[in-house]
């Protein structure tokens, strides 16, 4: 098992047995630990497109690799809570792993959280298509780099 | 028109925190965002959410009846409880719920104006309270089909040249537009509109602070530069039929359009059905005025009464 899948499981482990309600409250726990935009990635969002235009809210991401080694930086509008805490939670599973893991990410994770029925289809498939789009970027600039 | 035709349907944020602990009265939150309601709340308010409450399952479709009695039985609503709806990104999905509820004759229902945007900016205390409503007994009848549209019916409507307003984005209208690669089961396999549908996206009816335009402005927006007629029989879509519910409570309350439904399987039925009418482009038919011609005195004629 790769740390990604490590760092996933254990995660995922935490939702397991929670109800519908408290999968949702330990989702704004993650959201709560986004960190805001340094001055850097600040400066970025300005010239750089780095809006996901398929989510209605603002989503900026930024999946890196660096020297061999996946991140996630991100800024999600806080009127959005439930994508803001995904994707805190994906730069959290795959912070500082090797690119190659953090590139499968699995498709499934919102179902094997249990948080697809939460959510209904259209917000799983939207978020889902987040994990994608992470997953491309790290191929994109791990492509790049070697 | 100075004033809205049918103001009993909004409430203020203040007739809410005065009025939330009624007995006879639910408040009812719907959200694009569910984590919202489970951030803070009005205090006392149950969360419905379109997708998972409102929708079947397995078939792209509402409840049946069964299961909108079992819904509102276990979120303490009885037939007469006075439902009062609010959420996120402008009352959208409060106007869905709303929508939904009206399309099992549930009879009074109202809006809280400015949804958790104008209680915010009201100061007012959010809740993270769970809330434990007492059951109650629900009986509904069968769905009202005089707030629904089906596809046939607006083939029908269409052909026969009657009036369709398109609430989405000038790209989505134009069809400039289609749903990103990512979103498959949000795109269309086309894009464009109905023919002679007009354009008038649904943001243009609600103030910054998520309140809905006053009545002079939305009559000015719909009746006038968009030349919609209150007594012709008008049919409201989007992509969804969420943004659409908005347009169609903006027409039906607060302009009092006598006739008008809300095409809930928009776009993503229409563009992607085979063998139906589409036009693309900024016009609604060809540059030509789809509405023009019929009813041309109507201005002079007052508003039909509406029973909600």
């Amino acid at each position: 098992m790769t740390s990604v899948e490590t760092r996933l499981n254990s995660i995922i482990s935490e939702f397991a047995d929670l109800d519908g309600r408290e999968k949702l409250e330990l989702l704004l726990d993650f959201a709560n630990r986004l960190p805001p935009l340094s001055a850097t990635y600040l400066e970025r969002k300005a010239i750089e497109d780095r809006r996901v235009h398929e989510c209605q809210t603002p989503v900026f991401l930024w999946p890196e690799v660096i020297a061999g080694r996946a991140r996630l930086v991100a800024e999600v509008a806080p009127e959005a809570p439930t994508v803001k805490g995904f994707v805190a939670l994906l730069a959290e599973a795959i912070e500082d792993q090797p690119a190659a893991e953090a590139e499968g990410l699995p498709d499934d994770i919102l179902e094997r959280m249990g948080l697809a029925e939460v959510l209904g289809i259209l917000r799983t498939r939207g978020l889902r298509s987040i994990v994608g789009h992470v997953k491309r970027g790290i191929t994109r600039q791990f492509n790049a780099k070697t | 028109m100075a004033q809205y035709v049918h103001p009993e349907v909004l409430v203020t944020t203040e007739w809410v925190a005065e009025h939330a602990a009624d007995p006879g009265v639910r408040i009812v939150e719907s959200n694009e965002d569910r984590a919202l309601y489970v951030q803070g709340h009005v205090p006392g308010a149950v969360e419905i959410d379109w997708q998972v409450d409102l929708q079947d399952q397995v078939r792209r479709d509402y409840v049946d009846r069964a299961g909108f009695e079992q819904l509102c039985r276990k979120y303490g609503i009885s037939n007469n409880t006075t439902v009062v709806f609010y959420g996120d990104k402008n009352n959208w999905w409060a106007c869905y719920a709303f929508w939904v509820f009206k399309l099992y004759g549930h009879p009074d229902c109202r809006i809280m104006n400015g949804g958790r945007k104008r209680w915010d900016l009201d100061g007012r205390a959010w809740s993270t309270d769970r809330v434990h409503p007492q059951q109650t007994s629900y009986v509904a009848p069968e769905q009202d089909a005089s707030v629904r549209a089906l596809r046939d019916e607006v083939l029908k409507h269409q052909k026969a040249g009657r009036a369709l307003v398109d609430v989405r984005s000038p790209e989505e209208y134009s069809g400039q537009r289609l749903h990103m690669p990512d979103y498959p089961n949000e795109g269309a396999l086309r894009g464009g509109h109905i023919p002679g549908a007009v354009n008038v996206p649904w943001v243009l009816s609600v103030n910054d602070d998520g309140t809905f335009k006053s009545a002079k402005e939305l009559e000015k927006l719909y009746t006038k530069d968009s030349r919609l007629k209150r007594r012709s029989p008008t049919v409201a879509y989007c992509r969804i039929g969420e943004r659409s519910s908005l347009t169609w409570f903006v027409l039906k309350y607060l302009l009092g359009f006598s006739n008008v439904r809300n095409y809930d399987g928009s776009w993503m039925e229409w563009g992607n059905c085979v063998g139906v009418p589409v036009v693309k482009g900024t016009e609604p038919s060809g540059g030509s005025d789809p509405h023009g011609v019929a009813e041309a005195a109507e201005a002079s004629v007052p508003p039909a009464p509406v029973h909600a």
